[in-house]
């Protein structure tokens, strides 16, 4: 067993208990400092231990195993209790000082870099951040100042993150004042391209108007000028282009799609090159990116790898997602394996009696396949 | 819907609390939903007289399970829903059964989320002669643990037995810096109070 040097002390209660009325239980066990393995409390050691994690499931294990008291462990949820309280107290004043919404934003471009990778892409979130809050601060001292101008493409290869981080954009850019409501209409080609003619115009111009205040998005956009000459798919690029212009400041349009795709697109319309602004690239993700998402999703789910199935993780990862592979799905590749490999514990699992938390959460090496 | 947890040692009337308070709530019968630790749900339709015959006893640990009563509680002109959650009795030391482990560990769990978190302890029991502290090291612990996060009250129940008032009198001395409703789940005295703390906390 891992030694520590100092055990967390438990210096009972503060509050309206005085140190003379500490129970028993927690006398005995009270100041522990500079042991290597305390004289007394051999197992307050082992409890600190075992929630050197902080997870609160393992405190709850440890009384169900019988390893905790129910003092003992309310004491140890007592103290992984208070740093989120301390936050959330902290949030409060963040939003007394400053407004609501700058706290929101702050949020907001912290879930964007909790997104594993993207390092490009979150640079140019900053840049343009920035960007708009010096225009806008320029506005207010009467500089002049460009209008914001914000439509982007997206290119990438699929479950790069394009969807999630147009999401996010809309979240910022509401916090930011530059977009009303910051919702995301996400159409593709069927949305827009009407049935005869005279129909496309129409219908984009609807699928605009919904957008108004928050961002269009259109996914695979290359799409649109595939169909030929006599396709409606121009007709829809057109009233989208006449849209960007009347409702500048009002909407934000971003095209995605898969990269070799979205270069020809951009190449062939050299109207639209210019009308986008903003390009990100959403590169590939490397295994060890994917491994990390791996890791993301499944603390989000309450789940844990054990060592034999991280290696069988890595492997299918590196075999499936490695160079060459563009369309291997990349992140969604990830979900599906641990959404199957969750299944599979599942029916593992649902025959047996009496299950410890710790079965629950553990995804063993035969859980993980490559098929699903 | 707001949750409201029933907490406190083995035998000092969660449970008939719970159902005192369903009756003053004019609840004829009350759904109880059985939540055990393996998360099977269950749910059975009594009426309050079975239900007390049934579910209360004189032994410790005879609620081994999350048992939620919904209720709605007349506030204003309109009515609020109120989920009662009733629990496993906390003890200081380790329990020897393991079903009894897993239900104190499901009553902990339960205790994290509450919106309003209800301390039961046993005033006959604190104003007894020759007994020690008026209430346990879990008793004191719950108060910490929840006494910080607001949506806290103590109720000292039994108040319908002797010695009960100087109980009372300790227990207020000892939680002087929380809410101790007095109360008798049994005589059916005090929950007025207690629903008012209930809703005022929501």
């Amino acid at each position: 067993m891992v030694k520590r040097r100092t055990c967390v002390r438990f210096t009972g209660s503060a509050g309206p208990f005085a140190p003379q009325s500490a129970s028993r239980g927690l006398r005995e066990h009270k100041r522990c400092e500079t042991c290597e393995r305390c004289k007394r409390c051999g197992r307050w050691c082992e409890v600190m231990l075992a929630i050197e994690p902080r997870d609160p499931h393992l405190v709850l294990a440890g009384l169900e195993e019988g390893r905790l008291s129910p003092v003992e462990a309310l004491e140890v949820l007592k103290h992984l209790v208070e740093p989120v309280q301390a936050r959330s107290v902290g949030a409060e004043r963040a939003e007394e000082l400053s407004s609501a919404s700058a706290w929101r934003l702050k949020e907001a471009l912290a879930e964007l870099d909790s997104l594993i990778g993207l390092g490009k892409v979150k640079a140019l979130v900053r840049e343009v951040v920035a960007y708009v809050r010096i225009q806008q601060i320029r506005a207010v001292r009467q500089l002049t100042c460009e209008p914001l101008v914000l439509h982007m493409i997206f290119s990438g290869n699929p479950g790069t993150g394009k969807t999630t981080c147009a999401r996010l954009f809309g979240k910022i850019f509401r916090e930011m004042g530059v977009l009303e409501k910051g919702h995301l209409v996400e159409r593709e080609r069927a949305d827009l391209v009407g049935e005869y003619i005279g129909h496309t115009a129409q219908k984009t111009r609807e699928q605009v108007k919904k957008a108004l205040g928050g961002i269009l998005f259109i996914d695979e956009a290359y799409s649109l000028a595939r169909g030929g000459e006599k396709d409606f798919g121009k007709e829809a690029i057109d009233t989208l282009v006449k849209a960007m212009e009347d409702f500048r400041d009002k909407f934000i349009v971003i095209l995605a799609g898969y990269r070799d795709e979205m270069a020809t697109f951009i190449n062939t319309n050299p109207g639209i090159r210019s009308r986008f602004p903003i390009h990100i690239e959403f590169p590939d993700y490397t295994t060890d990116e994917l491994l990390r998402i791996a890791d993301l999703m499944l603390k989000k789910r309450d789940y844990r790898l054990d060592l034999a199935a991280r290696a069988r993780l890595e492997f299918i990862l590196s075999r499936r997602a490695g160079p060459g592979n563009e369309h291997s799905g990349n992140a969604r590749l990830v979900r599906n394996v641990i959404e199957r490999a969750i299944r599979r514990q599942a029916l593992r699992l649902v025959e047996k009696q009496n299950l410890s938390r710790e079965e629950l959460m553990l995804i063993r090496r035969e859980d993980i396949t490559d098929d699903f | 819907m707001k949750r409201c947890v029933v907490v406190g040692k083995p035998n000092v009337g969660k449970t008939l609390l719970v159902l005192s308070l369903a009756e003053y709530l004019r609840a004829r019968t009350v759904d109880i939903t059985f939540c055990d630790p393996y998360g099977r749900r269950q749910l059975k339709t009594y009426a309050i007289g079975a239900a007390v015959l049934d579910l209360v006893g004189p032994h410790p640990h005879q609620t081994r399970c999350l048992q939620s009563i919904v209720v709605g509680v007349p506030a204003g002109k309109g009515r609020r829903v109120v989920e009662l959650v009733d629990t496993t009795g906390l003890v200081d030391y380790i329990h020897k059964d393991s079903q009894v482990r897993k239900a104190m560990a499901q009553t902990l769990e339960a205790i994290r989320p509450a919106d309003v978190i209800v301390h039961v302890v046993d005033a006959a029991e604190a104003g007894r002669e020759g007994s020690g502290p008026p209430a346990g090291a879990i008793d004191r612990q719950i108060a910490d643990f929840a006494g910080s996060r607001g949506g806290y009250f103590i109720v000292a129940n039994k108040m319908d037995l002797p010695d009960a008032a100087r109980g009372l009198a300790r227990l207020q001395r000892m939680f002087s810096g929380y809410t101790v409703l007095p109360v008798s789940a049994a005589g059916r005295t005090g929950l007025r109070e207690v629903k008012r703390h209930v809703l005022r906390n929501l």
